[in-house]
């Protein structure tokens, strides 16, 4: 998500004001956090899109309680990973995502093994739904666990818990494979 | 390790773009709603839209004062029919004892007359 700034500011103080033109400004500048976050909890490119839009919209029915460029970003991402996790406890089998945490749903970065970046994906998915909300706010979105905490509504211990017990699944997972591929090329 | 996997973490989940598809569903959706007419606040006070639940409020309200009045008095009958029952009984029970007192007592006079 990008950095608040000046202009985001002024495009807030415009889409407060009710220009239109204005909020799709916003929408496109957050569009990115808001639906890979979806993307990544849920899973499916349909139910991250479909999530992104009623975000966006109970956002616009919001927006006079926005304060500032930084709220609005903070309040995308917990209402966004605080929605995505109550559906994935209404939907149980939804829960694991094997196909869409493999493929196609990043920019590889330059230099970036894209084995592994894969395989991190899958194993990202394959954790349960608030440990997930808590590694993607992390790793994805670059919340400290303080704000993590504060947007899912936990204590900072319990977000240090996630943290730890996820990246030491994800450490197992990856040696695991690495297990798996060393056995199959001998 | 740590700072290798965190590295590793932050490059796999790199945000990825939806397109400009999304944004044109987005102002679509909230086009349609904002064209909605608006779910405001709750009425004032005195408002017309109170009527018929203040209504319902107050009849049921006499309902139930008039359903815990006669229960009431149907509490206090029953327990002075009660009272008036236990009273007979007592008064019964007296005259009994009364009348089996006297006829011990002529019997006794008799014996030692005799």
């Amino acid at each position: 998500m990008s950095q608040p700034s000046d202009t985001s500011e002024e495009l807030l103080s415009r889409a407060l004001a009710g220009e239109a033109p204005a909020f799709g400004e916003l929408v496109r500048a957050q569009q990115r956090s808001v639906y890979s976050l979806a993307l990544r909890m849920l899973g499916n490119r349909q139910k991250a899109e479909d999530l992104a839009q009623e975000v966006f919209l109970q956002l616009h029915r919001n927006l006079a309680a926005i304060e500032s460029a930084a709220h609005l970003g903070f309040w995308l991402r917990r209402v966004t990973a605080n929605r995505a996790i109550d559906r994935l406890r209404r939907e149980p089998r939804a829960q694991m995502l094997p196909l869409e945490a493999a493929d196609g749903v990043a920019d590889e970065a330059e230099g970036a093994d894209p084995l592994l970046m894969r395989q991190l994906r899958v194993l990202v998915g394959e954790l349960p739904p608030t440990p997930r909300a808590v590694v993607l706010l992390r790793y994805q979105e670059d919340l400290d666990p303080t704000d993590i905490a504060r947007a899912l509504s936990m204590s900072i211990h319990t977000v240090k818990s996630h943290l730890k017990r996820s990246l030491a699944a994800l450490r197992k997972g990856i040696d695991a494979a690495a297990q798996d591929e060393v056995g199959s090329s001998t | 390790m740590s700072n290798d996997l965190d590295e590793s973490l932050r490059a796999a989940l790199r945000p990825v773009d939806p397109g400009e598809d999304l944004t044109r569903k987005v102002l679509a959706a909230v086009e349609q709603d904002s064209s909605r007419p608006p779910r405001g606040p709750l009425p004032p006070p005195g408002h017309p839209g109170w009527r018929w639940p203040s209504a319902v409020l107050a009849i049921a309200l006499l309902v139930g004062l008039a359903t815990a009045y006669h229960w009431q008095l149907r509490r206090q009958e029953r327990g002075l029919e009660a009272r008036r029952q236990l009273i007979e009984a007592l008064q019964v029970t007296s005259e009994k004892l009364d009348l089996a007192y006297r006829v011990v007592n002529e019997q006794e006079h008799t014996e030692n007359g005799s």
